[in-house]
């Protein structure tokens, strides 16, 4: 007796090594090939480009997912924080020559105050006033960044913003400049792997767990003790905080900065990634943004020669998000929580059998 | 000066009132923020002009007909986006309104181009430029009573649908409770539909009067229009039409006044910062009812 029993725990945990090692495998296999990726005979500095927007998507995607993922509130002004983090970022390199070592927590302390300033109130809302607010917000920032010229330059932009660098100056050491795409493409992928453990780290908290308990009932989980409002502006701040500090790194990639590039159209598309890749998962939402700026890519260098305006790519995501919600409305790689939640309403009204004499 | 401002605040914010009214109509019967509603004001205006243009048509009946198209229009947004995901979640719901919108906004650029179209020339009535009153130094076009009296028309006629008629007493049954209109016998999508129609139709007008207006048409002018009147909505309380055209109205004043007093390059930020401040502080807005907090957002 005790023999089988052991030996079935023992099958399980071998299944279990077999399936977490197999994972891993393709994990380990993906991460070799983002690092030996510039080495490939094909990779130009164009692709290094695009792989570089990809990354920077990844983060800014996984940062977003936390609100409509993880807690089931549709968040339209994500682009508002991610403006933050690129101004910050770039007014203080323009003024006082700070590092982007430092700039980083400042720019990620930034966003997540931004985020409590405007979570706060507006987290008691219902969700559809949660997110024309939270649309309000990211317009507002766009229109302060545009008129207050002063600070921003306006829409002339903010040119000339220093390249990060390494400095080891300090302790006798050389300074190395981050010059091409090549150290930036590295950098990224730090922070991508940094962003994603952070995030899975996240799930599995206390804090993950309230926070998937808030998104599958809310009743449910004020009834368990779980404040609603302060987990929600956690969860609010939290994600303001990564698109803040997507928007640091853009600031000091591209090394310029204009009001135009942080309007709605950012936030749409960030939106699109989750939506494609399915709310809520981690690897799914980084799928997306693989697929989606691609995508956008190809069809940035498609359009012009159709002769249409590039942004007429945004008819494909506008069409890609109608089509998830109607067919596969928990997206393509669908964790069980959200694809139940999705269709809560069909599956509901098969199962409740309607009981005489007691009302629902 | 401040005159100047008022009759034009009047003017753009009954225009606003006009689509916040198709917002919390909506809102009203499937509780449903529909995103795409501005693009249908977008639709509307680009409608007439092809009609003018195209078809030759003279600017009244294009008005009319426009507002057919834009009906149409908002009825098979409903059946073709909405009307599948009834039972869904509200989140899906809303993200598919958005992508409707954006996927509108879009389709109007390939087919329309993205710059901005005048009216033909000569399209427009003569009249409409010349002065008709004049008081306290303020000239009032001929164009500014049209509007006037257009919003004023469409408002009371939409009042007396809403009030008099079955299909209005439909409307607001199914807007109470979607259950229990059913039960008495009430078609409840096709009230839906109804309702989309008559949203469809006036932000329709709207979109050909604003066009007219500024005699410029363009893809992405249903985006901020919308949003504004959204905001209107809100501070009239959504799902209230009289909130909706007061709101409209405010919002349209507030506007045209703080451009000339504060800042007139914040004044799409004003509507912003009104809807914002409103959420917060008083949620139901002025007529609105409070909202089922209750109510799951997902």
């Amino acid at each position: 007796m005790g023999k089988v029993v052991l030996q079935s725990a023992y099958n399980r945990s071998k299944v279990a090594l077999q399936k977490t090692s197999r994972g891993a495998k393709i994990r380990i296999g993906l991460l070799i090939l983002a690092l030996i990726l510039p080495f490939l005979p094909f990779s130009t500095d164009y692709i290094l480009h695009i792989a570089i927007l990809v990354l920077l998507y990844m983060i800014l995607a996984l940062g977003l997912n936390i609100v409509p993922g993880f807690n089931g509130l549709l968040d339209l002004g994500y682009v508002g924080f991610y403006g933050i983090g690129a101004y910050t970022s770039g007014l203080l390199t323009y003024h006082f020559g700070l590092s982007f070592w430092v700039i980083i927590p400042l720019a990620f302390i930034n966003g997540a105050i931004w985020g409590i300033l405007l979570g706060a109130p507006t987290l008691r809302l219902t969700g559809d006033y949660f997110a024309i607010v939270t649309f309000g917000f990211s317009e507002l920032v766009v229109l302060f960044l545009t008129n207050e010229i002063w600070l921003t330059r306006g829409p002339l932009g903010l040119p000339g913003i220093d390249v990060v660098s390494i400095d080891l100056t300090l302790f006798g050491g050389p300074k190395w400049e981050f010059i091409g795409e090549l150290p930036y493409y590295y950098l990224a992928i730090v922070m991508v792997l940094v962003t994603v453990f952070v995030m899975y780290r996240i799930q599995d908290s206390r804090l993950g767990r309230a926070w998937f308990a808030i998104r599958d009932d809310e009743v449910a989980a004020v009834s368990c003790g779980i404040n609603l409002l302060v987990y929600k502006v956690i969860a609010f701040a939290i994600s303001a905080a990564f698109g803040a500090v997507g928007g640091s790194f853009f600031a000091r990639w591209v090394t310029f900065l204009s009001p135009d590039m942080f309007k709605f159209w950012e936030s749409f598309l960030i939106l699109c990634m989750i939506v494609l890749g399915g709310m809520g998962n981690i690897w799914g939402v980084m799928i997306g943004a693989v697929v989606l700026v691609s995508l956008s890519e190809v069809l940035r260098e498609i359009l012009p020669l159709l002769g249409m305006p590039v942004n007429v790519r945004f008819l494909a995501f506008g069409l890609i998000m109608v089509l998830m919600m109607r067919y596969r409305p928990a997206g393509m790689m669908p964790i069980a929580a959200v694809a139940a939640q999705m269709r809560a309403g069909r599956v509901k009204r098969k199962k409740v059998k309607p009981a005489v004499g007691i009302k629902k | 000066m401040f005159l100047q401002q008022l009759v034009n605040g009047l003017t753009i914010g009954g225009i606003y009132a006009m689509i916040a009214v198709g917002y919390t109509m909506i809102y009203g019967v499937i509780q449903l923020i529909n995103f795409a509603h501005g693009e249908i004001y977008m639709l509307g205006a680009f409608f007439a002009i092809t009609f003018i243009s195209f078809l030759g048509l003279p600017f009244y009946i294009a008005f009319l007909v426009a507002m057919a198209c834009c009906a149409v229009c908002g009825v098979l947004l409903d059946i073709v986006a909405y009307r599948p995901l009834r039972q869904s979640p509200r989140l899906a719901a809303l993200i598919t309104a958005i992508g409707m919108s954006i996927f509108l906004q879009n389709l109007a650029m390939i087919i329309w181009g993205s710059r901005p179209k005048p009216f033909p020339h000569g399209a427009l009535p003569a009249y409409f430029e010349k002065t008709a009153v004049t008081f306290g130094g303020v000239n009032l076009s001929w164009f500014h009573l049209f509007i006037f009296t257009i919003t004023i028309v469409m408002m009371v006629g939409l009042n007396l649908i809403l009030k008099k008629t079955r299909w209005g007493k439909a409307m607001r049954a199914v807007a109470q409770n979607k259950t229990m209109a059913a039960l008495t016998g009430i078609n409840v999508n096709r009230v839906i539909s109804y309702t989309f129609a008559l949203a469809g139709a006036l932000g329709g007008a709207a979109g050909i009067m604003v066009g007219a207006f500024y005699n410029a048409i363009y893809p992405t002018m249903g985006y901020v229009a919308g949003v504004k009147a959204f905001a209107a909505a809100v501070l009239g309380g959504i799902g209230s039409v009289p909130g909706a055209m007061l709101g409209g109205v405010v919002l349209g004043v507030a506007e045209a006044l703080g451009a000339g007093y504060l800042s007139s390059l914040y004044r799409d930020g004003i509507s912003y910062a009104v809807m914002i401040i409103v959420i917060i502080l008083i949620p139901a807005g002025l007529f609105g009812k409070v909202l089922k907090e209750t109510k799951k957002s997902m």
